[in-house]
């Protein structure tokens, strides 16, 4: 899903960029408000977990590239879509800026698909259907595939607009790669909640709980 | 890329005129090439402009001693992903040409065409020009000088100190993976063993992935107590020391700017093409 430099013309990566700005100063403010000693571990944590779920790459013929995201995980855990953004836009900068993964120019695009739109679908679709059925690994499995789908096909048509890959072609072949990737994403999110309740339930922010049955030793 | 990420390092902590160069000099010069090269229009003009780049890079890549080899390690390990997407344009038309000729007409209606060739070429160029200088970037930067630039050009504090913690993690996570991963190989298990029942296996999977998470939080928990405890906390970026940059550095940092927007105007203006 990272878009590499020269992909996408200058002037729409700009575009990108600016959007994308306007949500990272969201996300900063939540992170002058909320990121406090103890939680900085956390989010650093969370990044670098992030990174390495995402360094397992797949060329998609059609876009750009298939893997994990983990947006929906960082928001459920930190209990803010904001966080997501903060997360998402340090492990593009560390993988745009080390590893060319994903490009500089359209990092505000990166940002967007992952931190945004990934933030953003996670966070509503698990408090939604948290409050629906108030069952913890539905919610979360669904939360994770959605932010995982939604962001690939944000991804395809911004590739149509700049006229690098076509669009009906781009929609079915980032969507049918990442609704199956998406299956991954969301039991890695649930087993990683999961333990994370388990062990530490005062690491989440989400309300959410450890299920019955599982001891915190 | 845990893996790569030791090499990076290794590499960055090697000493040369690049290396000691400040973070901030090899910063911008980067990210102003790849500005400009990805500036240029989608023409042909960008064959001549990447040729001129990548010159520039040759020889900043001579001046930091670094094997060539490494070099081409670290572009054959993002290349081939990018290089499957890029080859797919040759059977596609878009919107940067308007006629198309057949070079080649395969089964099921499939095609490819001289046009969509000569975008594919435009595109690989600028991706491998752009990539190179990356390479360039972070294979003679350590990360803490990247980090220490970046907030000196205005990274807010906040990024700075979360990224200085997740660089630490990293490093922890790729330990962590390594044990864990010999621990499971001495326990004969294999996540991809058909014989193994899938319930099972995904178990275990999980509990590598929770296991992992909590090790690598626990341990850089206590790494960043021993750290506040001496005198390092999360308003530690909001003073970082100033650095005025010495003259050979602005030397260095002015020419290659006024290099890389030179070149692509002088293209453009005189229209010059090799093909």
């Amino acid at each position: 899903m990272h878009i590499p430099d020269a992909f996408i013309p200058i002037w729409q990566g700009a575009i990108y960029w600016i959007i994308a700005l306007v949500f990272i100063a969201l996300a900063l403010r939540w992170a002058r408000n909320e990121m406090n000693e103890e939680k900085l571990p956390l989010v650093a944590v969370l990044a670098a977990g992030i990174f390495a779920l995402q360094s397992f790459n797949l060329p998609v013929s059609m876009g750009t590239s298939g893997h994990l995201v983990g947006g929906a995980l960082a928001a459920i855990i930190l209990g803010s879509p904001f966080a997501a953004i903060f997360i998402l836009t340090l492990v593009l900068i560390i993988q745009g800026v080390l590893f060319g993964d994903g490009g500089i120019t359209v990092m505000g695009a990166n940002i967007i698909n992952m931190g945004v739109i990934g933030g953003f679908t996670g966070y509503y679709t698990f408090k939604g259907l948290m409050g629906l059925t108030k069952n913890m690994p539905v919610s979360v499995f669904f939360a994770a595939w959605l932010a995982c789908l939604i962001p690939s096909l944000a991804c395809a048509v911004e590739m149509a607009i700049a006229g690098t890959f076509p669009l009906t072609e781009g929609l079915i072949a980032m969507g049918i790669y990442h609704a199956i990737i998406g299956f991954i994403e969301g039991f890695v999110t649930i087993a990683a909640i999961y333990i994370i309740t388990a062990a530490r339930p005062d690491l989440v922010d989400t309300g959410v709980r450890a299920p019955a049955g599982a001891s915190s030793s | 890329m845990i893996e790569e990420l030791f090499e990076i390092e290794r590499d960055a902590q090697k000493d040369s005129v690049v290396h000691r160069l400040d973070a901030r000099v090899k910063i911008a010069i980067a990210f102003a090439a790849i500005i400009a090269l990805v500036a240029v229009p989608y023409s042909t003009m960008v064959y001549t402009i990447g040729a001129v780049f990548f010159c520039f890079f040759a020889f900043l890549w001579c001046c930091t001693r670094l094997s060539p080899v490494t070099y081409l390690k670290r572009l054959i390990s993002i290349v081939p992903l990018w290089g499957v997407i890029i080859f797919f344009q040759i059977f596609l038309k878009n919107k940067y040409y308007t006629d198309y000729h057949t070079v080649l007409s395969l089964p099921l209606g499939i095609s490819i065409y001289a046009e969509s060739i000569e975008f594919a070429f435009i595109l690989l160029v600028k991706f491998m020009v752009c990539i190179s200088f990356i390479i360039l970037l972070s294979s003679t930067t350590r990360m803490h000088d990247m980090l220490e630039g970046a907030a000196r050009m205005g990274l807010p504090a906040e990024f700075a100190l979360a990224l200085g913690m997740m660089i630490r993690y990293l490093f922890v996570f790729g330990y962590m993976f390594r044990k864990i991963n010999e621990t499971l190989k001495t326990k004969c298990f294999d996540a991809f063993d058909r014989h193994l029942p899938y319930r099972y296996r995904l178990r275990q999977l999980g509990y590598m992935i929770g296991t992992m998470f909590i090790r690598s939080y626990e341990q850089g928990e206590r790494v960043y107590t021993s750290m506040l405890c001496r005198g390092y906390g999360k308003d530690s970026y909001l003073f970082v020391q100033r650095k005025p940059l010495k003259g050979t550095e602005w030397a260095v940092l002015c020419f290659s700017l006024a290099f890389i927007t030179v070149i692509p105007l002088a293209v453009w203006l005189t229209s010059f093409r090799l093909l």
